[in-house]
């Protein structure tokens, strides 16, 4: 494979330059959709690529920076929007047969914000149906694939978006992260991926799976790109009543600051047998890493980590099987025919038999039986109790050090259909899961390279930071990507 | 006991009732979301899924935010029930599915509902008054109207959703089981009413479904050998007028009777019937059998964040409570010396009641009566005769004549001067109902201005015994009882515009 060293820059840097006139937005676009005619359906990012759109709202931010206005921080960066964050440019799918023809009247939080900046959406990338999945095998309309090996996925869910920013499609995506979901395929794909703080950043406009778990955030090819794509993203939203009021921290400034009397927490549960050798030995990298800066390394115990996986399992598909009915057949998305005699109840069994694909029907049950009378003392209410065990299990690890230290993924990208059993598939987030459990912000970063027979397939090292701390999270993670600097295929 | 269902002599036969209570609140916006709320009047009668936004429609990637308004709403509603207001509550999600309820689930409040344990103190048809206990109070969302005919009441084939009344605000207030009287829950109906009236948390208006009753009902036999069984608790779904609960209620206490003569079925888990109510036939009918039919999987609602009160927040919704209809009516026999049913009256509707208090203020602004006690007795008496003879012949409410409380208090004003009589004083209550003048000028234009003139006086009284020469001879001869015809005559000749006592003394000189 063919690689080209990335420059960490960021995207306001690009923006400064189509606003200085150095570049211009519209032959930014042209230049992604070259991009994306070029090996796009081979990939299979996107579900939908929105070349007019795109070139018009490019055309819009030239003619205003001619016109001597200012179109923002952002303004010319191109993006990426996983399919299941609602806009009403094209259509918004969740790679779902149910709502393959489903157009949104109204643009999610997020995306009014950026594009408040200047931003430019190129288009909507595919998922793992309704964000349910490792590998983004589980969508309705084929898998995506790795652009560092076509015959491997590229994590999932939010497969997509990870391979369309590091196949060069745009400059950066939004995903979001129930359990795993950006970070794994950041990992996966070799680019970065950050999950901010529980309540940072609205999730009105993001089709909900596990409502207390579900998180938006930004893919980008270096953690400034990231850090920026968060501010822009983050802060209180009247219409998320579970976004927190405080004030967004800034995280752009210090960035490049390497922090000093770093602590870096390293659970050992991060480092069992389940982790590929490759990734053994990335870990160690990033651990001599650290140290050679300065860090001091901090051994911490992290018991429940391998309890998470099952508390998810309960309380993720509970929510998902509630958020999920609303899928109903009756206002929008797919309606069965009926045959003579049948009625409601068949509509609705119907419907949903159609338009959702196995994994969803899978969860939606686990969900609905999990929350069934008899049962939900037994498994949703004890995984309540775990989820508070593996909050305060996080609390205490971080009075001993800044950030904890780990894997995102045991494993690098594997082959397509490579993880038939649901169960196999679930463990490729036992690193990601109990941060979303515990409503702590996580980000991914490529820090090295597996060779698996002609394969190059990047690593990517999970850093996690108490509740609120995405700044200094954000910089211990630049930290490490100084010393080891990310690279694309070309 | 079930082999002797058929035939067991009945000693005595007990009913015992609890209410669940769901109330509309007239806020601007829904529970959840920015959309107008049918239940508010700006909004009344809104062409079918006009009233909907992305939440109210349930479109993928909407969230619910909670309507503030609402909430304090409820609190009030709860203060002035008696209850405590939670200092924390949550909302959880029922789940299951209809084409009426656009997300598969309500939000509504399952184990921490937002006000607890209350009582409103009703008189009871068995005479003096008793407490009803109020379980729980909890806030939660209206569901849409399934209907199967287009607007204009055009059959149609399938089933038309309308999503209008989908999120509206719904307060459920639930009763203990202590009513043993299809009349006295009735009474309380129409007290609960009132007091959410008074303190405008709804229109209160029974068509538009704005309040609908759901009594659950079952009957205590007891047998001659002193044993007691219950019949199967039912429930009776949606009932949306007085005359309705006070039907279903009965209709149900002698079919339960029935029942158990023919089934022996008795109360017991599991058991819970429910039944709709057919105002028609004046039947309740089976709408399901068992109450364990459904399972509602209720969770807390991951998009929503709890409802905390804190003492300066309840101090602050206390403070808004206005005098609740209770202690108006305990005020107007004190204060006012008006009599119970007077009382009554002037508290049963809270238009009717603002209306009667602001002609208290203009009447006791003119300062034509020493004390407030007489200014506020006679307001009252004046609405509820003048005002009310009116409001009925027009069929409206008193405030709704079109008099208003500076006019009334002019013709209390004139009464009190003497400057009309009081049947003087009716007549121009009524003409002020259709003109904005001034009362003084009106009565000056219409005659009734009372006459003290001498000659005009015994004018009036010569020709009243000269028509009249039995009543004449009877007062004559000392029956002076019978001088009232006399006086009535006269009133007639003079219009009402004759001075009564002056005429009686004049009378009485002629005739002595």
């Amino acid at each position: 494979m063919n690689t080209q060293a990335h420059t960490c820059t960021g995207l306001h840097e690009i923006a400064a330059q189509v606003r200085a006139g150095a570049s211009t937005a519209s032959s930014r676009v042209e230049a992604c959709l070259a991009r994306i005619s070029d090996r796009g359906t081979a990939l299979h990012a996107f579900n939908e690529v929105h070349a007019d759109e795109a070139r018009a709202a490019a055309t819009r931010i030239d003619a205003s920076i001619k016109r001597g206005e200012n179109p923002g921080a952002l303004a010319g960066v191109i993006l990426a929007i996983k399919d299941n964050i609602a806009t009403t440019q094209g259509h918004t799918t969740c790679s779902s047969r149910f709502l393959e023809n489903y157009r949104s009247p109204f643009d999610a939080s997020v995306i009014q914000r950026l594009q408040s900046q200047g931003a430019i959406l190129i288009g909507k990338t595919n998922l793992d149906e309704f964000a349910m999945g490792s590998s983004t095998e589980n969508s309705a309309f084929g898998a995506t694939r790795n652009p560092w090996d076509q015959t491997r996925v590229p994590g999932g869910s939010s497969g997509g978006s990870a391979a369309a920013v590091s196949a060069g499609f745009c400059d950066a995506a939004l995903g979001s992260d129930t359990g795993g979901s950006i970070r794994q395929p950041a990992s996966l794909c070799g680019c970065v991926g950050f999950k901010p703080t529980y309540g940072r950043i609205s999730r009105y406009g993001l089709v909900a799976f596990g409502s207390s778990l579900d998180q938006i955030g930004p893919f980008a090819k270096d953690v400034r790109g990231c850090a920026e794509l968060f501010e822009a993203m983050a802060g209180r939203d009247t219409l998320d009543s579970t976004t927190v009021d405080l004030p967004v921290p800034d995280c752009c400034t210090q960035l490049d600051e390497p922090l000093r009397g770093l602590r870096i927490g390293v659970p050992r549960e991060y480092r069992t047998d389940a982790n590929a050798p490759s990734v053994a030995r990335a870990l160690d990298e990033a651990i001599a890493a650290y140290k050679s800066m300065g860090a001091t390394i901090v051994d911490v115990e992290l018991p429940l980590t391998d309890v998470g996986i099952s508390t998810y399992y309960v309380i993720a598909p509970a929510e998902a099987s509630s958020n999920l009915a609303r899928f109903d057949g009756i206002r929008y998305g797919h309606r069965a025919t009926l045959e003579a005699g049948e009625g409601l109840e068949d509509l609705y069994a119907k419907s949903r038999s159609q338009g959702f694909g196995p994994e969803v029907q899978r969860r939606i049950m686990l969900g609905t039986y999990v929350l069934s009378s008899g049962y939900y003392d037994a498994y949703y209410n004890r995984a309540l109790q775990v989820r508070r065990r593996i909050r305060e299990e996080f609390d205490h690890a971080f009075t001993k050090c800044d950030v904890l230290l780990g894997p995102t993924s045991p494993i690098p990208a594997f082959e397509i259909g490579g993880k038939k059993d649901p169960w196999a598939m679930y463990l490729c987030d036992v690193y990601t899961v109990n941060t979303n459990i515990a409503g702590i912000p996580g980000i991914s970063l490529n820090t090295s390279y597996a060779q698996e027979g002609n394969s190059t397939l990047p690593i990517g090292m999970q850093l996690q930071g108490p509740a609120f701390s995405e700044a200094l999270l954000l910089r211990a993670a630049r930290m490490l990507e100084r010393t080891m600097p990310p690279s694309y295929p070309a | 006991m079930s082999a002797t269902h058929a035939t067991a002599k009945i000693l005595r036969t007990e009913l015992k009732v609890g209410l669940e209570i769901h109330i509309e609140l007239a806020t601007r916006s829904k529970m959840f979301t920015r959309a107008p709320n049918p239940a508010h009047p700006d909004f009344y009668d809104c062409a079918p899924n006009s009233l909907v936004d992305p939440v109210v429609m349930a479109l993928p990637g909407s969230l619910p935010v909670m309507n503030l308004i609402a909430v304090e709403m409820s609190m009030q509603v709860g203060m002035a029930l008696g209850c405590e207001i939670a200092s924390f509550s949550k909302w959880d999600r029922k789940n299951y599915f209809y084409p009426d309820l656009p997300k598969a689930y309500q939000i509504s409040q399952y184990d921490l509902p937002l006000c607890i344990n209350g009582s409103v103190e009703i008189p009871v048809s068995a005479g003096g008054s008793r407490s009803i206990g109020i379980i729980r109070a909890h806030l939660e969302e209206d569901t849409g109207k399934l209907s199967h005919e287009l607007p204009g009441g055009v059959a149609y084939a399938g089933s038309l959703v309308d999503l209008n009344r989908a999120g509206t605000p719904l307060l459920e207030v639930v009763t203990a089981p202590d009513f043993d009287c299809a009349d006295d829950v009735v009474t309380f109906g129409q007290e609960l009413r009132n007091i959410c009236r008074f303190l405008g948390v709804t229109g209160g208006i029974m068509q538009r479904g704005h309040m609908r009753f759901e009594p659950n009902v079952n009957v205590l036999l007891t047998l001659e050998d002193g044993s007691v069984v219950k019949t199967p608790i039912v429930e009776i779904k949606n009932l949306n007028s007085f005359k309705a609960v006070k039907g279903a209620i009965e209709f149900e206490t002698k079919r339960q009777v029935e029942e158990w003569r023919a089934t022996g079925r008795v109360m017991g888990k599991g058991m819970k019937i429910t039944r709709g109510w057919d105002d028609l036939k004046g039947q309740t009918f089976v709408q399901r059998e068992k109450e364990d039919a459904h399972d509602y999987r209720y969770f807390p609602d991951p998009d929503l964040v709890p409802v905390v009160v804190d003492d300066a927040w309840r101090a602050r919704v206390r403070a808004t409570l206005p005098e609740l209809p209770m202690a108006r009516r305990a005020r107007y026999r004190e204060q006012f010396r008006l009599s119970e049913v007077d009382a009554r009256v002037l508290t049963d509707d809270a238009d009717f009641c603002a209306f009667y208090e602001s002609c208290v203020a203009a009447t006791t602004a003119k300062g034509c009566f020493k004390a407030i006690t007489d200014a506020g007795y006679a307001t009252g008496k004046m609405l509820l005769n003048a005002g009310s003879k009116r409001a009925n012949e027009r069929n409206c409410m008193v405030q709704e004549l079109g008099i208003d409380a500076n006019q009334v208090a002019d013709v209390l004003a004139l009464r009190e001067d003497g400057t009309v009589g009081p049947q003087a004083a009716d007549l121009l209550f009524g003409f002020l109902c259709d003109t904005k003048d001034n009362a003084a000028t009106v009565a000056e234009q219409q005659g009734l201005v009372q006459v003290r003139d001498e000659s005009a006086l015994e004018a009036w009284c010569d020709q009243a015994i000269a028509a009249n020469p039995q009543p004449a001879a009877d007062v004559r001869a000392g029956k002076v009882a019978a001088i009232g015809r006399l006086v009535g005559a006269v009133m007639k000749l003079s219009a009402g515009k004759a001075e009564a006592q002056s005429v009686n003394d004049m009378l009485r000189k002629r005739l002595s």
